[in-house]
């Protein structure tokens, strides 16, 4: 080939072609997305994230949870994403999601979190799957929980998941629940089944990332490191700390020793129980055709980090 | 074997001498058994590799255009298009899903979008700052002061189920909700939380909206309080045209006649 | 006298050694060469040695998670990225310059001029990786995958590059001889899209950041592109220089490796967006980069024609010389590599491979069974030329080369099978998913088996290297053949 010049124009268009092709003009289409908004301008979604839940994202990709996990849900007409239930908890579970993931869910999200493999399974809607709290300690499997004691709406949030900074953290009216729910407020609240506490509160993700081959029966297949090095262990002074986690068996510190998650745990925490995409999106059919009731909007809550979802169908 | 990998002698052996060399280098046997730097030959393409070319591009090109959900931003599923353009501005996904929801599951989600904050997701309110509405006399008596309450807001002391509250003031909502959503609203607080009254419709709102239009200020304790407990929004399910009180004007104005 | 070798050739050699003022050149080129390639490849098989053992760790703890847990920068989401980016960045890219520095002084036949400018580079290259692997073993990593190192670290690498890289486009300005060879256009090419491709990337990620999903998007035109546009384009190129130059043939087809050039240009840079598939993007993205993955087939049966009607009739001399059978099995390796490309690629199967280990299988492919291979091959021929010594053990090279090709082999296979049982078994709800995730074990414990074999591998050629290093290379004029050449004959310099 003679010529420099013609080599270096065509070195050049080639990767501009591509440059072009595969990122500006993608930009152009999706570069720009705003929150869905009703015609209020209320029940804006999506939210950025602030406070703990922005910083446990960072934690989250310091950490490198994106290599085993996903945050995408795939549509039904390639994937059974839409069909599968969580692998933990008491039946009927809670599904992985309600609806394919779209560009508007990630708008606010740096870095994007989506994930190339699934050695875990999909968090896009982890939250989704916590249960909602009730305030009756006793796990009734009959589910028509009374209205909410006002015992805990105004704690000062021994909830190691939500900066209890304004009275956004109240629990939700109860609905109808299909599984016996102990408040997942408190990580040292009444555990369900086994010691572990209900399924995908913030105490079970706790003790998940602490020890995740420890929620017997449910995932002692797990391959998951331990992230034991997010908890800190001290000696119990007087009484027992309010975040201290509910471990059993070997992983059990010695008697008058406690393990409690530090702040980077809980943040990661906070921002594992904020992951949310079941609100509905106009341009995203959802799974079953109705849309599911959203979950508490985030629109009103100034904390930024809202309160796990309260309905289910 | 020889060993003889730095053999100066090699460098003589055309008859160079050491002067014509601009500096000395050791001459590795690796570089002198060397073959000769790369060339190009110029054999002709074979037309077979013709056909794998023209099947290739065939190929991705029939690919690109099968399944690229016609190259919109929107087009999410490779095998259809944008989804079906919006009728309405509003968007008929969000049309199909308020139709589909009942009044109380719209006045949910108008409730959590806006009023939870502050009178909280269990109604029970804040001690001090935000009335419950669980239980509370205004929500569940007659509906026109739940509504007006709404519409125009409240602030000052304000006493509610004998607990006194009111260092916080309350916005008002005719703005910002259109009537259904009002409605919807009201007819969520009225029977949720164990709270069992009538529900509200948008018909009732907009009457009331009419007959307000003329009253910009927020309502204080005392303008409720003048209104009767049981008084009914007009149309729905009572009659009863009674003239809301002006605010300020509360101590002025006679109790009206209770609602049929 | 030099030993016959019996190989069957097409025709006798002719003019076979160079002449003399020829030979000079060469010599004082690599003279000038010497210090910075050799620091190159030392930087490089130290990152490469770390990495291995990281790739094992990594292996080991993905089936047997509990082993040494419990340390912050022994997480296996820490080593994880750590490991990909010394290979990546340390290895790859290290062992990449340097062949590409030495085949650059070569071709345009001029010496380099200031060495010490390249091996400042190398410095604040090697500074800039450790920067980078500490950042992350510390938690702060970005999150990007393939873009871990935080920005500093980048901005080290980059300052390192310009100092590497203008002084080979200044020998490629100042080159002799009027023709411009085929190696010489994918290796301008590398030398220039690399800078542009990171600058480009590093400014919509960390600069103007992209909005949400765009930012995945942008991080695989990134990782595909940095594997074609810069470790494939090297690669190719130095395959196109040592098949020819070993046999002593020109390459079959200069139109070949015209279409083949630009077609890999146009269209490898492309690809990427496949590891998206079925995700929240516009589809017509994601479905361009697997027509693009499909019409790669075109520079792959391009180049891989003119290597094969290149090598017809020399390809028994692979047996002897260990530089032909690195580069031949890289080469064909691209082959295989981009034909699993486009089978994992297309919609209908990627349905089942993705979210799986098959993308960890199609990553080495490339990186290790195509690039690696070429460049190890690249590291054969060059450092006897650098260090003035042969390669002392023939069953070492032939140790490394098996180890590499089994390790490489099975670690595919493993992977790729894995991923297609873990891939089926998610597509039924039914069986819950913890399940589907075991499915794989098996296969990620094979894939430590296969790391044990690279791991010996490379440890016998670091051990090899290191000889070469100190001086403690065979004297000989005579190369190391991977099998002792019998006959007597005609003189057949390899």
């Amino acid at each position: 080939m003679k010529g420099l010049l013609p080599l270096f124009l065509g070195l050049f268009g080639t990767f501009a072609f591509s440059w072009i092709g595969l990122t500006v003009i993608p930009n152009m289409q999706i570069g720009a997305l705003n929150p869905q908004m009703d015609e209020e301008g209320t029940d804006i979604y999506p939210m950025p994230k602030s406070g703990m839940a922005e910083r446990g994202q960072r934690i989250y990709a310091a950490n490198g949870c994106i290599y085993c996990h996903s945050q995408q849900v795939r549509p039904d007409y390639v994937s059974a994403d839409l069909d599968r239930t969580r692998d933990a908890g008491s039946s009927p579970r809670p599904k992985w999601a309600g609806r394919r993931s779209a560009p508007r869910d990630y708008i606010f999200d740096r870095p994007v979190q989506l994930g190339q493999e699934r050695m875990g399974p999909d968090l896009a809607d982890i939250a989704k799957a916590a249960p909602t709290e009730e305030e009756s300690p006793a796990a009734a499997p009959a589910g028509n929980a009374p209205a909410a004691s006002p015992a805990a709406p105004q704690s000062p949030a021994p909830r190691a998941n939500v900066a209890a900074t304004t009275a956004g953290g109240a629990p939700s009216p109860p609905t109808t629940l299909p599984a016996p729910q102990a408040t997942a407020a408190n990580p040292s609240s009444t555990p369900s089944r086994n010691g572990i506490p209900p399924a995908y509160s913030a105490a079970w993700h706790h003790r998940h990332l602490y020890s995740p081959r420890s929620m017997s029966p449910d995932n002692v297949d797990s391959t998951m490191p331990a992230y034991k090095f997010l908890y800190e262990k001290h000696q119990i002074s007087g009484e027992p700390s309010a975040d201290a986690l509910q471990l059993t068996g070997p992983d059990a510190p010695p008697p008058g020793w406690e393990i409690v998650p530090s702040y980077d745990a809980k943040c990661l925490v906070t921002y594992l129980m904020s992951l949310d995409q079941s609100h509905p999106l106009k341009e995203v059919k959802s799974a079953g055709g109705v849309a599911p009731a959203p979950a508490a909007s985030p629109a009103a809550t100034p904390a930024g980090s809202p309160p796990p979802a309260p309905a289910k169908k | 074997m020889n060993d003889q990998p730095h053999n100066p002698s090699s460098l003589t052996r055309q008859g160079m001498d050491y002067g014509e060399t601009a500096d000395v280098h050791e001459v590795h046997a690796a570089i002198q058994r060397e073959k000769r730097e790369p060339r190009v030959g110029l054999e002709p393409l074979s037309i077979w590799l013709i056909a794998v070319y023209g099947l290739a591009i065939f190929t991705g090109g029939a690919y690109l255009g099968r399944y690229s959900g016609n190259f919109s931003g929107d087009g999410l599923d490779p095998l259809m298009g944008p989804p079906p353009s919006k009728k309405t501005a509003g968007g008929p996904a969000g049309g199909e899903q308020q139709a589909e929801l009942s009044p109380r599951d719209r006045g949910k989600k108008i409730f959590s979008a806006n009023c939870q904050t502050c009178h909280q997701a269990n109604g029970q309110g804040v001690p001090g700052q935000y009335p419950p509405l669980a239980g509370s006399e205004f929500t569940t008596g007659g509906s026109r002061r739940p509504a007006m309450i709404v519409m125009k807001g409240l602030q000052g002391p304000v006493k509610v189920k004998g607990q006194q509250y009111g260092s916080a003031v309350m916005q008002p909502w005719d703005k910002t909700l259109i009537d259904q959503k009002i409605a919807d609203v009201l007819t969520y607080e009225r029977s949720e939380w164990g709270n069992q009254a009538s529900p509200v419709t948008a018909d009732q709102i907009g009457t009331l909206r009419k007959e307000l239009a003329s009253h910009p200020e927020s309502y204080t304790e005392p303008d409720i309080l003048a209104v009767p407990a049981d008084a009914e929004l007009p149309g729905g399910g009572s009659a009863g045209g009674v003239q809301p009180p002006k605010p300020g004007e509360a101590a002025k104005s006679a109790p009206p006649k209770p609602g049929g | 006298m030099t030993p016959a070798t019996g190989i069957p050739l097409k025709e006798p050699t002719i003019s076979a050694a160079a002449s003399d003022a020829e030979q000079l050149e060469r010599a004082r080129i690599d003279a000038s060469t010497r210090v910075p390639v050799l620091m190159f490849y030392a930087s490089a098989m130290v990152w490469l040695l770390v990495g291995t053992v990281l790739a094992g760790f990594v292996s080991f703890k993905l089936h047997a998670p509990d082993w040494m847990a419990d340390v912050s920068f022994l997480t296996w989401g820490r080593l994880r990225p750590v490991h990909m980016n010394i290979m990546v960045y340390g290895w790859a890219s290290m062992a990449a310059m340097g062949t590409a520095i030495w085949l650059m002084a070569r071709l345009c036949r001029t010496t380099l001029r200031r060495p010490l400018l390249i091996v400042t580079g190398i410095w604040f290259w090697n500074i800039g990786v450790l920067i980078g692997v500490i950042a992350i073993l510390m938690g702060y990593s970005t999150g990007y995958q393939w873009l871990e190192f935080p920005p500093y670290a980048a901005l080290v690498l980059f300052v390192a590059y310009a100092l590497i890289m203008s002084w080979a486009v200044l020998m490629f300005r100042f080159r002799r001889g009027n023709q411009i060879y085929i190696t010489q256009w994918y290796l301008l090419g590398a030398f220039l899209w690399f800078p542009w491709l990171y600058a480009a990337t590093q400014a919509m990620l960390f600069v103007a950041p992209v909005q949400g999903v765009l930012q995945a998007a942008v991080g695989w035109w990134y990782g595909n592109n940095l594997l074609f546009l810069w470790f494939g384009a090297i690669a190719l190129g130095t395959a196109y220089y040592m098949i020819p130059k070993v046999i002593g043939r020109p390459v079959y087809s200069y139109h070949l490796a015209a279409i083949g050039f630009w077609t890999y240009a146009l269209f490898s840079s492309w690809t990427g967006m496949q590891r998206l598939v079925d995700g929240p993007f516009p589809a017509w993205m994601i479905t361009a980069s697997i027509a693009a993955t499909i019409l790669t087939i075109i520079p792959v049966a391009t180049v891989g024609l003119n290597h094969h009607m290149t090598m017809q009739g020399y390809f028994p001399v692979m047996r002897y010389s260990p530089t032909l059978r690195f580069t031949v099995f890289g080469a064909m390796s691209y082959t295989v590599f981009s034909v699993v490309g486009i089978l994992i690629s297309l919609r209908s199967t990627a349905r089942y491979v993705h979210f799986t280990e098959a993308t960890i299988a199609y990553s080495h492919m490339g990186l290790y069974a195509f690039f690696t291979m070429i460049i190890f091959g690249s590291m054969y021929y060059i450092v006897p030329r650098l260090v003035g010594r042969e390669w002392r053990y023939a069953t070492l090279i032939k140790l490394h080369f098996w180890a590499s090709a089994y390790g490489v082999g099975l670690m595919s296979l493993m992977l790729l099978a894995g991923g297609f049982v873990q891939g089926s078994s998610e597509q039924s709800p039914s069986m819950p998913f913890i399940e589907s995730a075991a499915s794989v074990l098996p296969y990620l414990r094979g894939r430590t088996l296969a790391a044990l074999l690279l791991t010996i591998s490379h440890f016998i050629f670091a051990f090899h290297f290191g000889l070469m290093l100190f001086g403690l290379g065979r004297t000989s004029t005579v190369p190391t053949f991977l099998n002792p050449v019998e006959a007597e004959g005609s003189e057949a310099h390899l």
